[in-house]
């Protein structure tokens, strides 16, 4: 290829109705790998309700804003930096639509038409544009620095130079010991 | 062995090309000269085999009367990777048994627990919850509670083995007792019980109700506790606020509804969408008494398994509160929540005996036996989605009613997230709806849209519905 795209990055969570089922959450990361998603970072976090309705401060008002917040915060959830090309897109269409009631039976193929309960508990989240993206890597990851990242380490996912590591839950470079 | 067959058919091609058609001559000596090589194994193999002829010959059949006791078998189906159905060996193939050594993750049909056949157990109730099971049983003179599936939330209690190791297991396989904090711990006898998406609720006779699992909504009857972990958590909570006469109980994904001798109905756990009735969206950490037009009412049936509570009071009216985003609850209103109970105008189906609310479907059933469904998804009223506010009728010759059975009518009731079973008075199980990994139990992975017959080789006496399985406590014909 001559041209390579830049690649995307987006936050992605899973919520506590798969992180408590061991063999959905090992099916549900089976299927981001295999799709070909990079994890940048990952980490486990047990949002409090504050926490939890300062990220969803978006929906505030709405009718299901109490429920997500409630339902955020009932359990420990995996938090990924995923990246790839148009990841953000690719994610949200992996994920299916948000009503899994109805998703049950327009896509059942999709994680949510498969795993998903109901529409609060409905498997995971993804962010559905860059700047959100942006702004909720930064609020589970302060550390992470968007500008650092594409110049130390966005050659090495665009090149595919990264390997996965399963005890970490993140991709990581494979140190090249020939050159 | 293959090798040995290999070699027999080369032997007798051997013969066809010299022209003679003395096949098995050449067979049998290629036979008897590896005979030798394999004697060992040959010999062994021949004494068990001998043994087990011997051990059917000595088998004394009885044919049984009419007045014998017939058998309880449980049966269970759906998504099996989770240990829920309680069949170890899906799980854990047995490597000595060469014949499959593949793990089964889902099963589309009724499959036999043997567990309780082995351990001579004869099962009482059961309840499915979200990937898991809980069974009470009865074993000689005693009875006791056994819970099999995912413990992550320690749904299924706090289970240590081998004891003071310190590994706690968060799946069990094979039903394992749980150990409620009883006055006499051999005398569960338990009055009705409830899973949840990760919580389980007991009620013991005399004893009081007992609930475990997740509490992060106050589900478990007790306070919330900011940041409580859950996992390999002992904690046995015995619900104190409530009055000595339960006698139902019910649990949505995360709320429990109970229901008193009296005709009181009481709630706790999530709030969001007003489910626990309590006029207001937030969670309740105690039982509290159902509000708006239920009160004063006599309730005799509650039924929830997601975020939408029906309950039917004894004159035959039916109350509902909670989601109704899906038109769960659209005869009285266009809210998508509603927090208090309100009396849906069902007089066209007659006087209801029992109503289920599922995730986005719902169904009762009046004295007639006749079963009505509305909301969302597959209703079981033909090969299309239907939305629907107003109940309608399921026509009775699906469960079985014909010229032969006149009076075949539908006695029992309940509902998945996405589907819905009943029971006839005959015995026999129908399921429909989505079929989420093959827990419909017909057979096939496909959705069906209209009531259709469980092949149970038995009547059915009992069954639960989970989120994707389901389990059948049975009773064979003779």
């Amino acid at each position: 290829m001559s041209h390579i795209r830049q690649l995307q990055l987006t936050l992605a969570i899973l919520k506590p109705d798969i992180v408590a089922q061991p063999r959905v959450l090992k099916s549900v990361w089976t299927r981001m790998l295999e799709n070909g998603l990079y994890f940048v970072l990952s980490k486990q976090v047990q949002l409090s309700a504050v926490q939890a309705e300062q990220f969803y401060a978006e929906h505030r008002g709405k009718f299901f804003q109490d429920r997500l917040v409630y339902f955020m915060s009932s359990g420990p959830v995996w938090c990924h930096i995923l990246c790839g090309d148009n990841v953000i897109g690719r994610w949200r269409r992996m994920l299916g639509p948000t009503k899994v009631l109805k998703t049950v039976f327009d896509d059942p193929d999709s994680i949510r038409g498969s795993y998903g309960l109901t529409d609060t508990r409905n498997c995971a989240h993804g962010s559905d544009a860059d700047d959100t993206a942006r702004r909720e890597v930064g609020f589970f990851f302060p550390e992470f620095n968007f500008e650092e990242w594409y110049e130390k380490q966005h050659h090495l996912f665009q090149n595919d130079l990264v390997d996965f590591d399963p005890d970490k839950m993140q991709h990581t470079a494979i140190l090249d010991t020939t050159s | 062995m293959i090798k040995l067959r290999h070699l027999a058919t080369l032997a007798i091609d051997a013969c066809k090309q010299c022209g003679s058609v003395h096949a098995s001559r050449p067979a049998v000596t290629v036979l008897s000269q590896s005979r030798s090589f394999f004697t060992g194994t040959c010999l062994t193999n021949w004494k068990k085999k001998h043994a087990k002829r011997e051990a059917k010959k000595a088998e004394v059949h009885k044919y049984v009367g009419d007045n014998a006791d017939r058998t309880t078998i449980v049966y269970a189906w759906g998504a099996a990777d989770s240990g829920a159905l309680g069949i170890p060996s899906y799980l854990r193939p047995n490597l000595k048994n060469l014949q499959r050594q593949f793990l089964i993750t889902m099963i589309n049909r009724p499959a036999r627990v043997r567990f309780y056949d082995k351990q001579k157990m004869k099962a009482l109730k059961v309840a499915c919850g979200h990937g898991f099971t809980i069974t009470s049983v009865k074993f000689q003179n005693k009875k006791f509670l056994l819970g099999c599936g995912i413990n992550t939330d320690s749904q299924i209690g706090f289970h240590e083995a081998p004891k003071g190791s310190g590994r706690i297991m968060d799946q069990l396989i094979e039903p394992g007792r749980i150990r409620l904090p009883l006055q006499r711990p051999d005398h569960c006898s338990v009055v009705s019980m409830a899973c949840g998406r990760a919580h389980s609720v007991v009620v013991v006779e005399d004893e009081g109700v007992f609930t475990l699992g997740n509490n992060a909504f106050g589900q478990c009857g007790r306070s919330i506790v900011e940041g409580e972990d859950y996992s390999k958590n002992p904690t046995i909570n015995r619900v104190r606020e409530l009055p000595d006469d339960v006698i139902k109980v019910v649990c949505g994904q995360d709320h429990t509804l109970f229901l008193t001798e009296s005709g009181q109905v009481y709630s706790c756990g999530l709030g969001a969408d007003g489910q626990t009735g309590s006029g207001h969206y937030k969670p309740v950490g105690h039982p509290v008494l159902v509000a708006g037009d239920i009160q004063g009412e006599t309730i005799v049936s509650i039924g929830a398994r997601a975020d939408c509570s029906l309950a039917v009071s004894d004159k035959g009216d039916v109350f509902g509160w909670g989601n109704s985003e899906y038109g769960q609850l659209g005869l009285v209103t266009d809210l998508t929540q509603v927090n208090m109970a309100a009396h849906l105008p069902t007089s066209r189906c007659g006087r209801v005996v029992k109503a289920v609310a599922g995730g986005s479907l719902c169904a009762l059933l009046n004295d007639a036996g006749q079963v009505f469904v509305w909301g969302f998804g597959i209703l079981g009223k033909g090969p299309k989605l239907e939305s629907t506010a107003e109940p309608s009728l399921i026509p009775e010759p699906i469960f079985g009613r014909n010229e032969l059975n006149p009076d075949t009518r539908v006695v029992d009731i309940d509902c998945g997230l996405t589907y819905v079973a009943a029971i006839n008075d005959q015995g026999d199980l129908y399921t429909w709806g989505k079929n989420s990994r093959g827990c419909l139990g017909l057979g096939e992975e496909k959705n069906q849209f209209f009531p259709w017959r469980v092949a149970l080789p038995a009547q059915t006496v009992e069954f639960s519905c989970g989120s994707d399985h389901m389990a059948a406590i049975c009773k064979s014909y003779t």
